[in-house]
């Protein structure tokens, strides 16, 4: 536990974020801070904009005001794959498999970061059971250690939101993102998948957390953000945070 | 007074791109596939409109006869070519289409000859002078009034009527659509059937104008009408409405300025590829 | 001897140019109707080279880097649009080539260059070179697909997004998909004006590039044997079966369409299915 005590360091920096489509206000002056360590938790209604401050964070909407920052950097200018490979990865809400590739492949690409960072460079490697190996610890570790060889479409939702969580991790994040990981789970499979949120967490991993399911989110996240109609709520411990006045009217109904 | 007349010559060849790509775009609409047999079915409105008129020497029995003709085997090719294509990847159905037209092409060769048919009396072929020295054919005339009249019809039916409803429900929202209740099938059927009737009207007067049928007179239009709707931006009625005629002028104007450098035909397609990198979505698309 | 010299000579040049287009559609899932263009202009290019007394063999660079460039452009462009948007925009590239050539005087225009002079070598030296660069590529397709640019190469055919998810530049191996393709399909232009002699723009219209998009398929989209089997018989069927030849198109189309309907994943899925191999071998 201690080793992995949160420092105050921070790796992704939110600052007065902006986005407008058309006319609306999607996301109002939203700024954050996630430090080493830290695993936070982004709750808020439906329409409450968490989607599109994700898309900020990962470069897909472009906000009109305020930047993001990994580890102090501007990623103004950074694609999503570029945001990726300075220390950002996303395990996405919508699962999406690369269906032609096993288990062990969809993870072994992207531990193998080195071999396809040049396209020359990629011609000339051919042996994959280095990244295969680290695959396959990354997949015992999410507790699919039994199916790497089988093709994602054979197996159920709750195996394919870990892989997502496994290939990841593969990407070695100083900032993991989780969108929704939990959604479409059962009770009993969404607990267990945020033990393993936890898990990764205590062994240093820093992770934000956008998430629906409250119950999960409350039990294991020690930090919350919540949002609502785009504009921020509340920011810090969860317990303070769930006393606060707005975001219970937000949570219990008391906005239109 | 040049001008005039080439603007007016592309508003009616823009006519005639406009007939064909909408069953087009209604296809790709509806089953996101992209129906290059289309223009074979363009061809046999021909082949049947100058058959009919030759042996009843009637022009609007044989309108008629190739639309209803003509959208019976639209429906069938969905059925027989399409359906069971609907759940693989939509360049397979893409292939498939082409293969299709590029058969069809050769099936009109062997059963009408590689020459052609014409009319032997052809209809409408009196002028009339719409200002000093330029005139049209009646035909053209025509042309652009059985356009505006097929495709204000359309507007209409997909508006006013109930199966116009149904059938715009289920270009939205297929899932949400039949659990409304509204058979998709038949939808489907029916949009097959108004698409390829279309593209017999044009046909018969494309035959019409030229007073010449032959196998590969639907080539060039087949892949001018893919153009067009994805200038359109794919599945967009008025897009496609509003690309048929701006390409039908910027023709009727480049053969004139540009024709020395590249034909006619691929002008098209340059123009397409410049439009495309501007705006990947297509002309009037939406993100 | 002479004819089957002929025959051997045009199954190698499908060959190499129906793996130039597996290396784009079939490993790297961009799809292309426009083929044939890249075809032509190594075709143009090295025949253009020949005639003002060139050495055909040094004209085989030019025709890949001449060739390989508009491939890189038209890479640029599928970066720009995808799916049934690019198999459009391909399919136009086609016909602008086509277009253009016609118009064009010191192409020959719609008459096509004659004359084309021939290779400096022998009819069976000259097979037997198209033949070596025909397995050349082919050894390096498979082994190109068992390396990392093949591994990222089925990602992007898989799912683009996911692949920039993982931290991959894919637009990057897109466009390198792009030139290595179209660089060959201009040597196996070349080869092909130094093989028949002539060449004019219905040589490589939207005809060609249906055709051998076909051998792609029928052979199995990615496979590399099966795309050369399926180019090999497809390319001389029509020259061996008179009665095809008068209906050569039909038969294509048919068979095509067939395969569409029935095998959509071609020879090399129906072999797999026929032998219960693993879907992809690695």
């Amino acid at each position: 536990m201690m080793t992995s005590a949160p420092s105050h360091t921070p790796v992704l920096q939110v600052e007065n974020v902006t986005v407008r489509f058309g006319g609306v206000i999607a996301v109002q002056n939203v700024s954050l801070t996630i430090n080493q360590g830290e695993l936070v938790g982004f709750i808020g209604p439906n329409g409450a904009g968490k989607t599109t401050l994700m898309r900020v964070i990962t470069g897909i909407v472009k906000p009109q005001e305020g930047r993001v920052l990994l580890e102090g950097r501007d990623l103004a200018k950074d694609t999503i794959n570029e945001r990726v490979r300075g220390g950002m990865a996303l395990a996405q809400q919508i699962v999406q498999p690369l269906h032609e590739l096993s288990m062990l492949d969809n993870v072994a690409l992207a531990c193998g970061g080195a071999k396809t960072a040049s396209v020359i460079n990629s011609m000339f490697y051919t042996n994959r059971e280095q990244e295969r190996d680290r695959a396959r610890s990354l997949l015992e570790r999410v507790g699919l250690g039994e199916v790497t060889n089988a093709l994602p479409a054979t197996l159920p939702l709750g195996y394919l939101k870990r892989l997502e969580v496994a290939r990841a991790m593969a990407l070695e994040p100083k900032l993991l993102l989780l969108d929704e990981p939990l959604a479409g789970l059962n009770q009993a499979e969404a607990k267990d998948l945020a033990d393993l949120i936890l898990t990764l967490n205590k062994g240093g991993q820093t992770i934000l957390l956008i998430e629906h399911n409250l119950r999960e989110v409350l039990r294991i996240c020690p930090i919350l953000y919540v949002q609502d109609n785009g504009v921020p709520l509340a920011f810090g411990a969860a317990d303070m945070v769930m006393k606060n006045p707005e975001v219970r009217s937000a949570y219990l109904g008391g906005h239109a | 007074m040049l001008y005039l007349e080439l603007f007016i010559q592309g508003l009616v060849q823009g006519s005639i791109y406009g007939l064909i790509a909408l069953g087009l775009t209604l296809v790709y609409g509806l089953l996101r596939i992209l129906h290059v047999a289309h223009a074979a079915l363009f061809t046999l409105g021909g082949y049947i409109g100058v058959v009919v008129t030759n042996t009843t020497g009637s022009f609007p029995l044989a309108i008629v006869v190739a639309m209803v003709a003509v959208g019976l085997v639209g429906m069938a090719v969905y059925k027989l070519a399409y359906e069971p294509l609907l759940h693989r990847p939509p360049y397979i159905a893409l292939i498939a289409s082409i293969a299709l037209f590029i058969a069809s092409e050769e099936i009109f060769r062997i059963v009408f000859g590689p020459f052609g048919l014409s009319y032997i009396d052809p209809p409408l072929q009196g002028q009339i002078e719409i200002f000093a020295g330029f005139r049209l054919k009646y035909g053209e005339i025509l042309v652009m009034g059985i356009a505006i009249v097929m495709l204000s019809a359309l507007a209409w039916l997909s508006a006013k009527t109930r199966t116009g409803i149904a059938w715009r429900a289920t270009v939205t929202d297929p899932e949400m659509a039949a659990a409304f209740g509204i058979n998709i099938q038949n939808v489907r059927y029916l949009n097959f059937f108004i698409a390829s009737a279309l593209a017999a009207v044009a046909g018969v007067l494309v035959a019409l104008l030229n007073n010449l049928v032959e196998p590969t007179m639907g080539s060039v239009p087949s892949y001018k009408a893919l153009a067009i709707i994805v200038l359109g931006g794919l599945g967009s009625i008025r897009g496609t409405l509003v690309a048929s005629l701006a390409l039908g002028i910027i023709e009727s104007f480049g053969t004139i300025y540009v024709g020395h450098l590249l034909d006619r035909d691929a002008l098209a397609f340059a123009f397409l590829i410049l439009i495309l990198m501007v705006r990947p979505q297509g002309l009037l698309g939406g993100k | 001897m002479a004819y089957e010299i002929t025959l051997l000579t045009t199954m190698a040049i499908s060959i190499l140019f129906a793996l130039s287009l597996n290396f784009i559609s079939g490993f790297c899932g961009q799809i292309s109707l426009g083929h044939a263009a890249f075809l032509g202009t190594g075709a143009y290019a090295s025949a253009m080279l020949t005639k003002s007394s060139i050495p055909f063999l040094l004209t085989l660079p030019v025709a890949a880097i001449i060739a390989g460039f508009f491939g890189f452009l038209i890479g640029l462009a599928s970066l720009r649009v995808r799916h049934d948007f690019l198999a459009i925009t391909t399919m136009g590239v086609g016909f602008l080539f086509v277009g253009i050539v016609r118009k064009q005087d010191f192409l020959g225009g719609e008459l096509g260059m004659a004359g084309i002079p021939s290779p400096d070598m022998s009819r069976e030296s000259f097979m037997v070179f198209c033949i070596i660069l025909a397995v050349i590529f082919a050894v390096f397709s498979l082994y190109i697909r068992r390396s990392w640019m093949g591994f990222v190469f089925e990602s992007i055919a898989d799912n683009e997004d996911v692949t920039r998810i993982l931290g991959i530049d894919a637009s990057r191996f897109k466009l390198a998909a792009f030139v290595i393709g179209t660089a060959v399909a201009g040597i196996a232009g070349a080869l092909y004006a130094h093989h028949f002699r002539y060449i004019g723009p219905d040589s490589f219209g939207f005809v060609q590039s249906v055709s051998v998009l076909a051998m792609v398929i029928v052979g199995g989209v990615g496979s590399v044997w099966g795309v050369a089997f399926a180019a090999a018989v497809l390319s001389i069927l029509p020259l061996l079966v008179q009665f095809i030849d008068d209906y050569k198109l039909l038969f294509y189309s048919a068979l095509l369409f067939a395969m569409m309907r029935f095998a959509p994943d071609g020879v090399a899925g129906i072999v797999q299915r026929i032998f219960g191999f693993a879907r992809r071998g690695s």
